[in-house]
Protein backbone atom coordinates (compact mmCIF):
# COMPACT_ATOMS: atom_id res chain seq x y z
CA UNK A 1 0.00 0.00 0.00
CA UNK A 2 1.40 3.36 -1.00
CA UNK A 3 1.86 6.25 1.42
CA UNK A 4 -0.88 8.21 -0.25
CA UNK A 5 -3.31 5.34 0.11
CA UNK A 6 -2.48 4.97 3.79
CA UNK A 7 -2.84 8.70 4.26
CA UNK A 8 -6.06 8.72 2.28
CA UNK A 9 -7.68 6.09 4.50
CA UNK A 10 -6.64 7.63 7.80
CA UNK A 11 -8.13 10.92 6.68
CA UNK A 12 -11.44 9.53 5.53
CA UNK A 13 -13.16 9.96 8.91
CA UNK A 14 -11.88 13.54 9.13
CA UNK A 15 -13.14 14.21 5.63
CA UNK A 16 -16.63 12.93 6.34
CA UNK A 17 -16.77 15.23 9.37
CA UNK A 18 -15.63 18.13 7.24
CA UNK A 19 -18.10 17.30 4.48
CA UNK A 20 -20.92 17.75 7.02
CA UNK A 21 -20.17 21.44 7.16
CA UNK A 22 -19.26 21.77 3.51
CA UNK A 23 -22.13 23.98 2.22
CA UNK A 24 -20.24 27.21 2.89
CA UNK A 25 -16.99 25.61 1.72
CA UNK A 26 -18.69 24.24 -1.39
CA UNK A 27 -19.75 27.74 -2.40
CA UNK A 28 -16.19 28.98 -1.91
CA UNK A 29 -14.83 25.97 -3.77
CA UNK A 30 -17.23 26.46 -6.68
CA UNK A 31 -16.31 30.14 -6.90
CA UNK A 32 -12.61 29.26 -6.80
CA UNK A 33 -13.04 26.61 -9.47
CA UNK A 34 -14.92 29.06 -11.69
CA UNK A 35 -12.20 31.65 -11.15
CA UNK A 36 -9.47 29.16 -12.13
CA UNK A 37 -11.43 28.08 -15.22
CA UNK A 38 -11.91 31.68 -16.33
CA UNK A 39 -8.27 32.51 -15.75
CA UNK A 40 -7.16 29.40 -17.66
CA UNK A 41 -9.44 30.18 -20.58
CA UNK A 42 -8.36 33.82 -20.80
CA UNK A 43 -4.66 33.06 -20.39
CA UNK A 44 -4.72 30.29 -23.01
CA UNK A 45 -6.65 32.47 -25.45
CA UNK A 46 -4.19 35.31 -25.03
CA UNK A 47 -1.13 33.04 -25.24
CA UNK A 48 -2.50 31.22 -28.29
CA UNK A 49 -3.11 34.54 -30.00
CA UNK A 50 0.51 35.49 -29.45
CA UNK A 51 1.96 32.04 -30.22
CA UNK A 52 -0.11 31.68 -33.36
CA UNK A 53 1.75 34.47 -35.15
CA UNK A 54 4.35 34.03 -37.85
CA UNK A 55 6.81 36.11 -35.83
CA UNK A 56 6.54 33.74 -32.87
CA UNK A 57 6.96 30.69 -35.10
CA UNK A 58 10.08 32.18 -36.69
CA UNK A 59 11.60 33.16 -33.34
CA UNK A 60 10.82 29.77 -31.77
CA UNK A 61 12.34 27.86 -34.68
CA UNK A 62 15.42 30.13 -34.82
CA UNK A 63 16.00 29.54 -31.13
CA UNK A 64 15.57 25.79 -31.53
CA UNK A 65 18.02 25.76 -34.42
CA UNK A 66 20.60 27.64 -32.36
CA UNK A 67 20.23 25.11 -29.52
CA UNK A 68 20.54 22.22 -31.97
CA UNK A 69 23.63 23.82 -33.45
CA UNK A 70 25.29 23.93 -30.03
CA UNK A 71 24.22 20.35 -29.34
CA UNK A 72 25.68 19.24 -32.68
CA UNK A 73 29.00 21.02 -32.07
CA UNK A 74 29.29 19.48 -28.62
CA UNK A 75 28.50 16.00 -29.99
CA UNK A 76 31.16 16.43 -32.71
CA UNK A 77 33.70 17.58 -30.12
CA UNK A 78 32.93 14.63 -27.82
CA UNK A 79 33.07 12.21 -30.72
CA UNK A 80 36.54 13.47 -31.71
CA UNK A 81 37.77 13.23 -28.12
CA UNK A 82 36.48 9.67 -27.73
CA UNK A 83 38.09 8.69 -31.02
CA UNK A 84 41.40 10.11 -29.82
CA UNK A 85 41.12 8.00 -26.66
CA UNK A 86 40.13 4.90 -28.68
CA UNK A 87 36.77 4.82 -26.94
CA UNK A 88 33.47 3.89 -28.64
CA UNK A 89 31.27 6.83 -29.54
CA UNK A 90 27.49 6.93 -29.03
CA UNK A 91 27.12 6.16 -32.72
CA UNK A 92 29.21 2.99 -32.29
CA UNK A 93 27.09 1.86 -29.35
CA UNK A 94 23.91 2.46 -31.34
CA UNK A 95 25.25 0.42 -34.26
CA UNK A 96 26.18 -2.38 -31.88
CA UNK A 97 22.69 -2.27 -30.33
CA UNK A 98 21.13 -2.51 -33.78
CA UNK A 99 23.25 -5.58 -34.55
CA UNK A 100 22.16 -7.23 -31.31
CA UNK A 101 18.54 -6.40 -32.11
CA UNK A 102 18.83 -7.95 -35.55
CA UNK A 103 20.22 -11.12 -33.99
CA UNK A 104 17.44 -11.01 -31.42
CA UNK A 105 14.80 -10.78 -34.16
CA UNK A 106 16.40 -13.65 -36.05
CA UNK A 107 16.38 -15.76 -32.85
CA UNK A 108 12.76 -14.81 -32.27
CA UNK A 109 11.76 -15.99 -35.74
CA UNK A 110 13.58 -19.30 -35.22
CA UNK A 111 11.94 -19.75 -31.83
CA UNK A 112 8.52 -19.04 -33.34
CA UNK A 113 9.06 -21.68 -36.02
CA UNK A 114 10.15 -24.19 -33.42
CA UNK A 115 7.19 -23.32 -31.22
CA UNK A 116 4.82 -23.94 -34.14
CA UNK A 117 6.01 -27.54 -34.28
CA UNK A 118 5.65 -28.09 -30.57
CA UNK A 119 2.72 -25.95 -29.49
CA UNK A 120 1.16 -26.95 -26.15
CA UNK A 121 -2.58 -26.98 -25.76
CA UNK A 122 -4.14 -23.80 -24.36
CA UNK A 123 -4.18 -23.81 -20.59
CA UNK A 124 -7.32 -21.78 -20.15
CA UNK A 125 -10.57 -22.39 -21.91
CA UNK A 126 -11.58 -19.45 -24.08
CA UNK A 127 -15.20 -18.27 -24.08
CA UNK A 128 -17.38 -19.15 -27.07
CA UNK A 129 -17.48 -16.49 -29.79
CA UNK A 130 -21.25 -16.62 -29.99
CA UNK A 131 -22.27 -13.37 -28.37
CA UNK A 132 -24.82 -11.20 -30.17
CA UNK A 133 -26.34 -7.84 -29.17
CA UNK A 134 -29.75 -9.61 -29.14
CA UNK A 135 -28.54 -12.23 -26.66
CA UNK A 136 -27.20 -9.49 -24.40
CA UNK A 137 -30.44 -7.48 -24.39
CA UNK A 138 -32.50 -10.66 -23.90
CA UNK A 139 -30.38 -11.69 -20.92
CA UNK A 140 -30.70 -8.21 -19.45
CA UNK A 141 -34.46 -8.08 -19.86
CA UNK A 142 -34.93 -11.48 -18.18
CA UNK A 143 -32.52 -10.96 -15.28
CA UNK A 144 -33.08 -7.32 -14.50
CA UNK A 145 -35.43 -5.15 -16.52
CA UNK A 146 -33.75 -1.96 -15.35
CA UNK A 147 -30.20 -3.08 -15.96
CA UNK A 148 -30.15 -2.23 -19.67
CA UNK A 149 -30.16 1.45 -18.90
CA UNK A 150 -27.39 1.12 -16.40
CA UNK A 151 -23.71 1.47 -17.00
CA UNK A 152 -21.99 0.37 -13.77
CA UNK A 153 -18.60 1.54 -14.99
CA UNK A 154 -20.03 4.93 -15.87
CA UNK A 155 -21.68 5.21 -12.49
CA UNK A 156 -18.48 4.32 -10.69
CA UNK A 157 -16.35 6.74 -12.66
CA UNK A 158 -16.25 10.02 -10.86
CA UNK A 159 -13.65 12.71 -10.60
CA UNK A 160 -12.10 15.51 -12.58
CA UNK A 161 -12.60 16.03 -16.27
CA UNK A 162 -11.58 19.63 -16.73
CA UNK A 163 -7.90 20.12 -16.94
CA UNK A 164 -7.21 16.52 -17.91
CA UNK A 165 -6.78 17.15 -21.62
CA UNK A 166 -3.26 17.54 -22.87
CA UNK B 1 -30.18 46.21 31.09
CA UNK B 2 -31.91 43.63 28.87
CA UNK B 3 -30.62 45.48 25.78
CA UNK B 4 -27.07 45.15 27.12
CA UNK B 5 -27.58 41.39 27.68
CA UNK B 6 -28.92 40.95 24.17
CA UNK B 7 -25.97 42.89 22.73
CA UNK B 8 -23.41 40.85 24.67
CA UNK B 9 -25.22 37.59 23.67
CA UNK B 10 -25.09 38.65 19.99
CA UNK B 11 -21.40 39.47 20.26
CA UNK B 12 -20.68 36.09 21.86
CA UNK B 13 -22.51 34.29 19.07
CA UNK B 14 -20.57 36.24 16.44
CA UNK B 15 -17.33 35.49 18.25
CA UNK B 16 -18.16 31.78 18.45
CA UNK B 17 -19.00 31.75 14.73
CA UNK B 18 -15.74 33.48 13.87
CA UNK B 19 -13.82 31.02 16.08
CA UNK B 20 -15.51 28.07 14.36
CA UNK B 21 -14.67 29.57 10.98
CA UNK B 22 -11.02 30.05 11.90
CA UNK B 23 -10.87 26.53 13.38
CA UNK B 24 -12.37 25.05 10.22
CA UNK B 25 -9.93 27.01 8.04
CA UNK B 26 -6.94 25.87 10.11
CA UNK B 27 -8.16 22.25 10.17
CA UNK B 28 -8.57 22.26 6.41
CA UNK B 29 -5.19 23.86 5.88
CA UNK B 30 -3.54 21.21 8.09
CA UNK B 31 -5.42 18.39 6.33
CA UNK B 32 -4.46 19.79 2.91
CA UNK B 33 -0.86 20.09 4.02
CA UNK B 34 -0.80 16.49 5.29
CA UNK B 35 -2.40 15.19 2.12
CA UNK B 36 -0.09 17.26 -0.08
CA UNK B 37 2.93 15.89 1.76
CA UNK B 38 1.65 12.32 1.42
CA UNK B 39 1.09 12.89 -2.31
CA UNK B 40 4.56 14.33 -2.81
CA UNK B 41 6.09 11.15 -1.36
CA UNK B 42 3.61 8.73 -2.90
CA UNK B 43 4.62 6.06 -5.36
CA UNK B 44 3.16 6.40 -8.88
CA UNK B 45 -0.58 5.83 -9.18
CA UNK B 46 -1.19 2.20 -10.23
CA UNK B 47 -2.65 2.06 -13.74
CA UNK B 48 -3.47 -0.57 -16.37
CA UNK B 49 -4.85 -3.10 -13.88
CA UNK B 50 -7.26 -5.01 -16.11
CA UNK B 51 -6.00 -8.58 -16.45
CA UNK B 52 -3.89 -9.01 -19.58
CA UNK B 53 -0.95 -10.87 -21.09
CA UNK B 54 1.75 -9.82 -23.54
CA UNK B 55 1.02 -11.67 -26.75
CA UNK B 56 3.90 -10.25 -28.75
CA UNK B 57 6.75 -7.81 -28.17
CA UNK B 58 9.36 -6.44 -30.50
CA UNK B 59 11.37 -3.29 -29.90
CA UNK B 60 8.95 -0.41 -29.37
CA UNK B 61 5.93 -2.63 -30.04
CA UNK B 62 3.81 -4.42 -27.42
CA UNK B 63 0.69 -6.41 -28.21
CA UNK B 64 -1.54 -7.21 -25.24
CA UNK B 65 -4.51 -9.52 -24.97
CA UNK B 66 -7.08 -8.88 -22.24
CA UNK B 67 -8.70 -11.79 -20.41
CA UNK B 68 -12.41 -12.27 -21.10
CA UNK B 69 -14.83 -11.44 -18.28
CA UNK B 70 -17.98 -12.84 -19.90
CA UNK B 71 -19.14 -16.38 -20.69
CA UNK B 72 -19.25 -15.64 -24.39
CA UNK B 73 -17.65 -12.98 -26.56
CA UNK B 74 -18.44 -11.34 -29.87
CA UNK B 75 -17.00 -13.26 -32.81
CA UNK B 76 -14.84 -10.43 -34.15
CA UNK B 77 -11.87 -9.47 -31.96
CA UNK B 78 -11.03 -5.80 -31.47
CA UNK B 79 -7.51 -4.42 -31.87
CA UNK B 80 -6.92 -1.01 -30.31
CA UNK B 81 -4.05 0.94 -31.87
CA UNK B 82 -2.60 3.53 -29.51
CA UNK B 83 -1.14 6.86 -30.60
CA UNK B 84 2.64 6.75 -30.97
CA UNK B 85 3.10 9.66 -28.55
CA UNK B 86 1.49 8.13 -25.47
CA UNK B 87 0.97 4.97 -23.44
CA UNK B 88 -2.21 2.96 -23.86
CA UNK B 89 -3.04 2.90 -20.15
CA UNK B 90 -5.18 5.98 -20.72
CA UNK B 91 -7.75 3.37 -21.84
CA UNK B 92 -7.24 1.44 -18.59
CA UNK B 93 -6.70 4.03 -15.85
CA UNK B 94 -8.26 2.13 -12.95
CA UNK B 95 -10.93 -0.50 -12.29
CA UNK B 96 -14.26 1.19 -12.90
CA UNK B 97 -12.59 3.93 -14.93
CA UNK B 98 -11.31 1.86 -17.80
CA UNK B 99 -12.61 1.76 -21.36
CA UNK B 100 -10.89 -1.56 -21.93
CA UNK B 101 -12.49 -3.05 -18.81
CA UNK B 102 -15.85 -1.73 -19.99
CA UNK B 103 -15.44 -3.25 -23.47
CA UNK B 104 -14.29 -6.58 -22.01
CA UNK B 105 -17.32 -6.59 -19.71
CA UNK B 106 -19.54 -5.90 -22.72
CA UNK B 107 -18.19 -9.09 -24.30
CA UNK B 108 -15.49 -7.87 -26.69
CA UNK B 109 -12.28 -9.85 -27.14
CA UNK B 110 -9.80 -7.00 -26.71
CA UNK B 111 -6.24 -6.71 -28.01
CA UNK B 112 -4.16 -3.55 -27.66
CA UNK B 113 -1.09 -2.28 -29.49
CA UNK B 114 0.94 -0.20 -27.05
CA UNK B 115 4.30 1.47 -27.58
CA UNK B 116 7.46 1.63 -25.52
CA UNK B 117 9.94 4.46 -25.99
CA UNK B 118 11.87 3.80 -29.21
CA UNK B 119 15.60 3.42 -28.70
CA UNK B 120 18.31 5.15 -30.73
CA UNK B 121 18.58 1.93 -32.73
CA UNK B 122 14.93 2.45 -33.71
CA UNK B 123 15.33 6.06 -34.82
CA UNK B 124 14.89 4.93 -38.43
CA UNK B 125 11.29 3.75 -37.93
CA UNK B 126 8.92 5.19 -40.52
CA UNK B 127 5.25 5.01 -41.47
CA UNK B 128 6.18 1.90 -43.45
CA UNK B 129 7.28 0.10 -40.26
CA UNK B 130 4.15 1.05 -38.35
CA UNK B 131 1.58 0.41 -41.09
CA UNK B 132 3.16 -2.32 -43.22
CA UNK B 133 4.93 -4.28 -40.50
CA UNK B 134 3.79 -3.63 -36.91
CA UNK B 135 0.02 -3.49 -37.50
CA UNK B 136 -0.09 -6.39 -40.02
CA UNK B 137 2.11 -8.53 -37.74
CA UNK B 138 -0.15 -7.81 -34.76
CA UNK B 139 -3.20 -8.66 -36.87
CA UNK B 140 -1.63 -12.01 -37.73
CA UNK B 141 -0.97 -12.62 -34.04
CA UNK B 142 -4.57 -11.74 -33.15
CA UNK B 143 -5.90 -14.02 -35.88
CA UNK B 144 -3.69 -16.82 -34.65
CA UNK B 145 -4.67 -16.28 -31.01
CA UNK B 146 -8.39 -15.80 -31.56
CA UNK B 147 -8.83 -18.24 -34.42
CA UNK B 148 -10.83 -15.58 -36.26
CA UNK B 149 -10.05 -14.18 -39.70
CA UNK B 150 -11.99 -10.91 -39.31
CA UNK B 151 -10.82 -8.12 -37.05
CA UNK B 152 -12.03 -4.69 -35.96
CA UNK B 153 -9.55 -1.88 -35.37
CA UNK B 154 -10.04 1.07 -33.04
CA UNK B 155 -7.36 3.73 -33.53
CA UNK B 156 -6.80 6.71 -31.28
CA UNK B 157 -5.35 10.00 -32.60
CA UNK B 158 -2.16 9.12 -34.57
CA UNK B 159 -3.07 5.48 -33.93
CA UNK B 160 -6.18 6.27 -35.98
CA UNK B 161 -4.03 7.78 -38.73
CA UNK B 162 -1.83 4.65 -38.80
CA UNK B 163 -4.95 2.47 -38.86
CA UNK B 164 -6.37 4.47 -41.77
CA UNK B 165 -3.11 4.11 -43.72
CA UNK B 166 -3.10 0.39 -42.96
CA UNK B 167 -6.73 0.07 -44.10
CA UNK B 168 -6.10 2.05 -47.30
CA UNK B 169 -3.11 -0.10 -48.23
CA UNK B 170 -4.66 -3.48 -47.29
CA UNK B 171 -7.96 -3.35 -49.11
CA UNK B 172 -8.18 -7.13 -49.38
CA UNK B 173 -8.72 -7.43 -45.64
CA UNK B 174 -8.98 -8.89 -43.07
CA UNK B 175 -10.30 -5.65 -41.59
CA UNK B 176 -14.01 -5.82 -40.81
CA UNK B 177 -14.68 -2.53 -39.00
CA UNK B 178 -12.66 0.59 -38.37
CA UNK B 179 -13.22 3.08 -35.56
CA UNK B 180 -11.23 6.31 -35.56
CA UNK B 181 -11.15 8.20 -32.27
CA UNK B 182 -10.16 11.88 -32.58
CA UNK B 183 -8.28 11.16 -35.80
CA UNK B 184 -7.10 14.14 -37.87
CA UNK B 185 -6.97 13.77 -41.65
CA UNK B 186 -6.66 17.38 -42.83
CA UNK B 187 -3.30 18.34 -41.35
CA UNK B 188 -3.56 21.88 -42.68
CA UNK B 189 -6.30 22.46 -40.09
CA UNK B 190 -4.42 21.44 -36.95
CA UNK B 191 -4.14 24.97 -35.55
CA UNK B 192 -1.01 26.06 -33.72
CA UNK B 193 1.27 23.15 -34.77
CA UNK B 194 0.56 24.12 -38.37
CA UNK B 195 1.96 27.60 -37.65
CA UNK B 196 4.93 26.26 -35.69
CA UNK B 197 5.79 23.69 -38.37
CA UNK B 198 5.86 26.30 -41.11
CA UNK B 199 8.38 24.89 -43.65
CA UNK B 200 9.91 28.35 -44.06
CA UNK B 201 11.09 28.32 -40.44
CA UNK B 202 11.01 24.72 -39.20
CA UNK B 203 14.03 22.74 -40.42
CA UNK B 204 12.90 19.19 -39.69
CA UNK B 205 15.95 17.67 -41.42
CA UNK B 206 18.33 19.60 -39.17
CA UNK B 207 16.32 18.56 -36.09
CA UNK B 208 16.17 14.86 -36.95
CA UNK B 209 19.76 14.67 -38.19
CA UNK B 210 20.90 16.22 -34.90
CA UNK B 211 18.80 14.40 -32.30
CA UNK B 212 17.92 11.09 -33.95
CA UNK B 213 15.03 10.65 -31.52
CA UNK B 214 12.64 13.46 -30.63
CA UNK B 215 12.73 13.47 -26.83
CA UNK B 216 9.66 12.94 -24.67
CA UNK B 217 10.23 16.43 -23.21
CA UNK B 218 9.97 17.98 -26.69
CA UNK B 219 6.76 16.07 -27.41
CA UNK B 220 5.27 17.07 -24.04
CA UNK B 221 6.31 20.67 -24.61
CA UNK B 222 4.56 20.72 -27.96
CA UNK B 223 1.35 19.50 -26.33
CA UNK B 224 1.58 21.82 -23.34
CA UNK B 225 2.39 24.91 -25.38
CA UNK B 226 -1.05 24.67 -26.90
CA UNK B 227 -2.64 25.04 -23.45
CA UNK B 228 0.05 26.86 -21.46
CA UNK B 229 -2.16 27.52 -18.42
CA UNK B 230 -3.44 23.98 -18.13
CA UNK B 231 -0.75 22.57 -15.84
CA UNK B 232 -0.99 25.36 -13.27
CA UNK B 233 -4.78 25.40 -13.44
CA UNK B 234 -4.77 21.63 -12.85
CA UNK B 235 -2.57 22.04 -9.79
CA UNK B 236 -4.82 24.77 -8.40
CA UNK B 237 -7.86 22.53 -8.86
CA UNK B 238 -5.99 19.71 -7.17
CA UNK B 239 -5.25 21.95 -4.19
CA UNK B 240 -8.92 22.87 -3.99
CA UNK B 241 -10.10 19.24 -4.24
CA UNK B 242 -7.21 17.59 -2.43
CA UNK B 243 -9.43 16.12 0.30
CA UNK B 244 -11.55 14.31 -2.29
CA UNK B 245 -9.84 10.92 -2.73
CA UNK B 246 -11.62 10.09 -6.00
CA UNK B 247 -10.55 13.39 -7.51
CA UNK B 248 -6.97 12.94 -6.37
CA UNK B 249 -6.73 9.36 -7.68
CA UNK B 250 -8.09 10.44 -11.06
CA UNK B 251 -5.76 13.45 -11.18
CA UNK B 252 -2.73 11.31 -10.37
CA UNK B 253 -3.62 8.73 -13.02
CA UNK B 254 -4.07 11.39 -15.71
CA UNK B 255 -0.95 13.17 -14.52
CA UNK B 256 1.08 9.98 -14.72
CA UNK B 257 -0.15 9.46 -18.27
CA UNK B 258 0.90 12.99 -19.22
CA UNK B 259 4.31 12.54 -17.63
CA UNK B 260 4.91 9.26 -19.44
CA UNK B 261 4.69 10.79 -22.89
CA UNK B 262 6.85 8.87 -25.34
CA UNK B 263 9.76 10.06 -27.48
CA UNK B 264 9.38 9.66 -31.23
CA UNK B 265 11.61 8.02 -33.81
CA UNK B 266 13.31 10.76 -35.83
CA UNK B 267 12.53 9.37 -39.29
CA UNK B 268 8.89 9.01 -38.32
CA UNK B 269 8.88 12.68 -37.30
CA UNK B 270 10.57 13.66 -40.56
CA UNK B 271 8.13 11.68 -42.67
CA UNK B 272 4.95 12.76 -40.87
CA UNK B 273 6.10 16.39 -40.95
CA UNK B 274 6.86 16.35 -44.67
CA UNK B 275 4.13 14.04 -45.93
CA UNK B 276 1.27 14.84 -43.56
CA UNK B 277 1.87 18.30 -42.04
CA UNK B 278 3.40 19.96 -45.07
CA UNK B 279 2.16 17.88 -48.00
CA UNK B 280 -1.22 17.05 -46.41
CA UNK B 281 -1.07 13.90 -48.52
CA UNK B 282 -3.47 11.80 -46.44
CA UNK B 283 -6.10 14.42 -47.20
CA UNK B 284 -5.21 14.79 -50.89
CA UNK B 285 -4.93 11.03 -51.45
CA UNK B 286 -1.31 11.25 -52.64
CA UNK B 287 0.35 9.57 -49.66
CA UNK B 288 2.65 6.74 -50.71
CA UNK B 289 3.85 4.23 -48.11
CA UNK B 290 6.24 1.49 -49.20
CA UNK B 291 5.09 1.87 -52.79
CA UNK B 292 1.39 1.65 -51.88
CA UNK B 293 -0.98 4.56 -52.36
CA UNK B 294 -2.76 5.26 -49.06
CA UNK B 295 -5.82 6.79 -50.66
CA UNK B 296 -8.64 6.95 -48.13
CA UNK B 297 -11.17 6.37 -50.92
CA UNK B 298 -9.89 2.76 -50.91
CA UNK B 299 -11.22 2.27 -47.36
CA UNK B 300 -14.57 0.56 -47.80
CA UNK B 301 -15.12 -1.21 -44.47
CA UNK B 302 -17.76 0.10 -42.04
CA UNK B 303 -16.24 3.15 -40.38
CA UNK B 304 -17.07 5.14 -37.28
CA UNK B 305 -15.39 8.44 -36.52
CA UNK B 306 -15.73 9.70 -32.95
CA UNK B 307 -14.67 13.30 -32.46
CA UNK B 308 -14.70 15.83 -29.64
CA UNK B 309 -16.24 19.25 -29.80
CA UNK B 310 -13.43 20.99 -27.90
CA UNK B 311 -10.44 19.00 -29.13
CA UNK B 312 -7.45 21.33 -29.48
CA UNK B 313 -5.00 18.62 -30.62
CA UNK B 314 -7.21 17.22 -33.37
CA UNK B 315 -9.46 20.23 -34.00
CA UNK B 316 -12.90 19.73 -35.53
CA UNK B 317 -11.79 21.05 -38.92
CA UNK B 318 -8.99 18.50 -39.11
CA UNK B 319 -11.27 15.51 -38.34
CA UNK B 320 -14.38 16.62 -40.21
CA UNK B 321 -13.40 15.53 -43.78
CA UNK B 322 -12.82 11.87 -42.85
CA UNK B 323 -16.31 10.65 -43.72
CA UNK B 324 -16.22 12.37 -47.10
CA UNK B 325 -12.82 10.94 -47.94
CA UNK B 326 -13.42 7.25 -47.23
CA UNK B 327 -15.16 4.98 -49.71
CA UNK B 328 -17.22 3.18 -47.06
CA UNK B 329 -20.98 3.02 -47.51
CA UNK B 330 -21.61 2.18 -43.86
CA UNK B 331 -20.07 5.19 -42.12
CA UNK B 332 -21.00 7.45 -39.25
CA UNK B 333 -19.60 10.26 -37.16
CA UNK B 334 -20.34 10.88 -33.52
CA UNK B 335 -19.56 14.36 -32.26
CA UNK B 336 -19.41 14.50 -28.47
CA UNK B 337 -18.75 17.14 -25.88
CA UNK B 338 -15.27 17.08 -24.41
CA UNK B 339 -11.64 17.36 -25.42
CA UNK B 340 -8.95 15.15 -26.90
CA UNK B 341 -8.52 13.07 -23.74
CA UNK B 342 -11.83 13.50 -21.91
CA UNK B 343 -13.49 11.97 -24.98
CA UNK B 344 -11.91 8.60 -24.24
CA UNK B 345 -11.18 8.60 -20.49
CA UNK B 346 -12.83 9.97 -17.38
CA UNK B 347 -16.43 10.13 -16.18
CA UNK B 348 -17.82 11.89 -19.24
CA UNK B 349 -16.27 9.32 -21.58
CA UNK B 350 -17.85 6.55 -19.53
CA UNK B 351 -21.25 8.20 -19.84
CA UNK B 352 -21.03 9.48 -23.40
CA UNK B 353 -18.52 7.68 -25.57
CA UNK B 354 -18.09 4.10 -24.35
CA UNK B 355 -21.80 3.13 -24.65
CA UNK B 356 -21.94 4.61 -28.18
CA UNK B 357 -18.84 2.67 -29.21
CA UNK B 358 -20.32 -0.53 -27.76
CA UNK B 359 -23.61 0.12 -29.52
CA UNK B 360 -21.97 0.68 -32.95
CA UNK B 361 -19.39 -2.09 -32.72
CA UNK B 362 -21.53 -4.85 -31.15
CA UNK B 363 -23.95 -5.16 -34.08
CA UNK B 364 -20.98 -5.32 -36.46
CA UNK B 365 -19.01 -7.88 -34.48
CA UNK B 366 -21.15 -10.99 -34.91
Amino acid sequence: MSDSEKGGKSEKSNQSQKRDRRPANNAVSAAFSELVTQWERNFDALANQFMGTETYSQAMNDMQKAQLGMQRNFADFMSRQLETMSMPTREDVVQLTELVRQLDRRMERIEEKLALNDRPARKTKRPARTRTPQSVSAAVSIDDPGAKEQNPVAQKAEGPTRGTDK
Amino acid sequence: MSDNNQQSGGLEAQLAEAQAGVRSFVEQAVARGQKGLALANASPQPVGLTSKEVLYARGTLRLYHYAAQTDDVYRVPVLLVMATTNRAFIFDLAPGRSMIEYMVQQGFDMYVIDWEAPTMAERGLTLKDYTQDFIPTCIEKVQEDSGEEDISIVGYCMGGVLSLIYAATHIEGPLKNLVCLTTPVDFHQTGLPQVWNDPRYFDVDYLVDTVGILSAESVTQMFEMQRPAQRLAGQLRLWDQILDDDYVDNYRAFNRWGEETLPLAGEYVRETTKELNWGNKLYTGELMVDGHNANLASVTVPLLSVVAEHDHLAPRDSTKPLLDLVGSEDKAEILLKGGHVSLIAGPNAAKRMWPRLNEWLSVRSV
